[in-house]
């Protein structure tokens, strides 16, 4: 759990990381997830001790840890670039941590191997980290953090630098295996792909601040704020005004949305799977019809661009749907509910 | 071909003011002395013999190698906490410390040697605080023997030993130690377990660079020494100079100089091991 935790770097105008509360379950696993910049990675350094906080407090199991040293936090950390020793064996390297809090010989060995097999790396137990793929040293990374039995698994980025194919490999065994031990987790990434498929809650930060605290799926399909709207997923962007209760102008259409108390100028968003073609006779609570501006086929899914009275907006079909056929210069029927147009100020 | 013609100036100087002059260092080494002193043109091992076989120079190259040693893990030692304090500041301030650390290297050895007198001498800076304090009744002598050759040679080495680990540590990711922390290691540990052996590599060179410095020391022992301290080099300046037996010294000089050859390669096979 953390209070109001705050940093400032000496010389900069903005704190890096401003004022953060957030309460994490056991057992859950939470992504930071922002642009760099945002605070996340320095949230996550002042949680293993590695960055002292200029205010607020940091609390794990009901102990406030705020004060304490890293050697005395009980944190498994897995970092960016592994830092694994490299005068080390795998092995080696995974009971450091057993070393150090004083477990005895015949047990650590134990564990260790035991890590080694949860990992699937029995076999390279001898090797140092220099003859090791980068997928084995990121395993090796993960089994030298969770060997120890920490409190907190705190991973920064760190399929960042595996290649494409590895990195969803990789991002479910860690996944797996996090669930499977029961550990809490907390995991710092730039990649919303990453951040929705593997935690169980996403903190989108901006600035030092949390915009909004929630499930993947309330973040992707109910973004709180703007920055949300527009950092998570692809989104329709329209320039509206509001004209009444519930309904709001946007360029020759009328649309229904969840205004609020809004007023005056305002700016909605829809995500491309929410805007679908209407079959004949079917009804929406916005229809518009849309002239297709560009297709782009991607296999599993036909994106299409669209011109409707509203402005321009995106619209994601699956592939083998009957209206992904449609070309340029079509035109569709097609509509979306009002909870799904998501409206803030502009 | 620009690129070769530009190496021209450096083999050039490098032919006349290094290889010429030890060219002709080997030639008078071949030379004879004969029994009046005067020097006899020959070519021969007479010189090397004479020089090899005289036990003094075998007690002269065991001094040196004592000398240079200790004061090589001397200069290693201290600088290793220096090294590790620039490493860990913050980048701006890195260039200044460096240049500190180094910044005797730029003032002349004899003007070095002159402050260390000031300091070490009997009404020195040390010994009249040991006076004054009452630790010491008598002043101790800090120069002008084996005692102030070691101090002198220690700081004089020193920059190189600086040199040589920052760059070495600087290539240390600081992750590790940070890594290291979060697996339960308080400071001392992490240093033992992990700073350390990994900046072994960095150690050895740091020794050996200072060692090989430390053999050919010339200015320390010469005149920190005052006279009662006798190293290889003092002893090819005295041969040189003073007994003008040319042949000795050279052949004394060509026996150091393969030495110090040996000391580099194994320098460069064990930075080739470790790296």
């Amino acid at each position: 759990m953390l209070e109001a935790l705050t940093r400032r770097f000496p010389g900069t105008a903005r704190p890096a990381v401003d004022g953060i509360s957030l309460a994490l379950p056991q057992g859950s696993l939470l992504a930071l997830l922002g642009p760099s910049g945002c605070g996340k990675t320095t949230t996550l350094r002042m949680v293993a001790g590695l960055e002292p906080p200029d205010g607020g407090r940091i609390i794990v199991g009901g102990r406030d840890i705020t004060g304490l040293p890293p050697h005395r936090r009980n944190m498994g950390v897995v970092f960016q670039s592994y830092a694994l020793f490299p005068h080390l064996s795998a092995a080696a390297n995974i009971g450091f941590g057993l070393e150090m809090r004083g477990v005895a010989r015949a047990e650590r060995t134990a564990r260790v191997a035991e890590a080694l097999a949860l990992v699937g790396l029995t076999e390279l137990a001898g090797r140092k980290p220099g003859k090791l793929s980068g997928g084995q040293q990121q395993r090796v990374a993960l089994a030298r953090a969770l060997a120890p039995r920490p409190d907190l698994l705190l991973l920064d980025e760190p399929l960042s630098a595996l290649d494409a194919k590895l990195r969803e490999e990789v991002r479910d065994e860690i996944r797996a295996l996090q669930q499977r031990l029961g550990a809490t987790a907390v995991f710092v990434t730039h990649d919303q792909t990453e951040a929705l498929a593997m935690a169980d809650l996403v903190a989108v930060m901006n600035e030092g601040r949390i915009e909004q605290l929630d499930t993947p799926e309330t973040i992707f399909e109910r973004p709180a704020t703007r920055f949300v709207a527009t950092f998570v997923g692809r989104a329709g962007r329209l320039p509206a005004m509001i004209a009444g209760p519930g309904l709001l102008r946007a360029g020759a259409a009328t649309l229904m949305a969840e205004t609020g108390r809004m007023a005056g100028r305002v700016e909605a968003f829809l995500r491309p799977h929410h805007l679908q073609p209407l079959a004949e006779g079917m009804q929406a609570q916005n229809m518009l019809d849309g002239r297709v501006l560009r297709r782009t086929y991607t296999g599993e899914v036909v994106t299409l661009e669209l011109e409707t009275p509203a402005g321009r907006l995106i619209s994601d079909l699956p592939g083998g749907a009957r209206a992904s056929a449609a070309q340029v210069g079509d035109t569709l029927r097609l509509g979306f509910d009002a909870a799904d147009l998501r409206v803030f100020p502009a | 071909m620009i690129a070769y013609l530009l190496l021209l100036p450096a083999v050039a100087i490098l032919a006349a003011g290094f290889l010429y002059p030890v060219a002709l260092l080997a030639r008078i080494s071949l030379n004879r002395t004969t029994d009046l002193g005067a020097m006899e043109e020959a070519l021969s091992l007479d010189t090397f013999a004479k020089v090899a076989g005289d036990e003094f120079t075998w007690e002269l190259a065991a001094n040196t190698a004592t000398l240079a040693a200790g004061s090589a893990l001397a200069a290693t030692a201290l600088a290793l906490p220096v090294a590790l304090l620039i490493r860990a500041a913050p980048a701006r301030w890195r260039g200044v410390l460096s240049l500190m650390a180094i910044a005797p290297l730029l003032i002349s050895g004899t003007a070095r040697v002159v402050g260390w007198m000031a300091i070490l001498g009997d009404r020195g800076l040390i010994n009249a605080a040991l006076l004054w304090l009452g630790l010491a009744s008598d002043p101790v002598r800090l120069i002008n023997n084996w005692t102030g050759v070691r101090i002198g040679l220690t700081e004089s080495l020193m920059p190189y030993a600086c040199l040589v680990l920052i760059a070495g540590l600087g290539r240390l990711d600081t992750r590790l130690e940070e890594a290291a922390a979060t697996l339960g290691a308080t400071r001392s540990r992490t240093f033992l377990r992990i700073t350390l052996p990994l900046a072994l590599p960095a150690l050895l060179a740091a020794f050996l660079l200072t060692f090989v410095l430390g053999v050919s020391a010339f200015i320390t022992p010469r005149l920190m020494g005052g006279g009662r301290v006798f190293v290889v080099a003092t002893e090819i300046f005295d041969l040189a100079l003073q007994t003008v037996d040319w042949p000795a010294a050279a052949a004394m000089a060509m026996l150091l100089l393969g030495a110090l050859i040996l000391a580099m390669l194994l320098r460069s096979v064990v930075a080739r091991r470790t790296a």
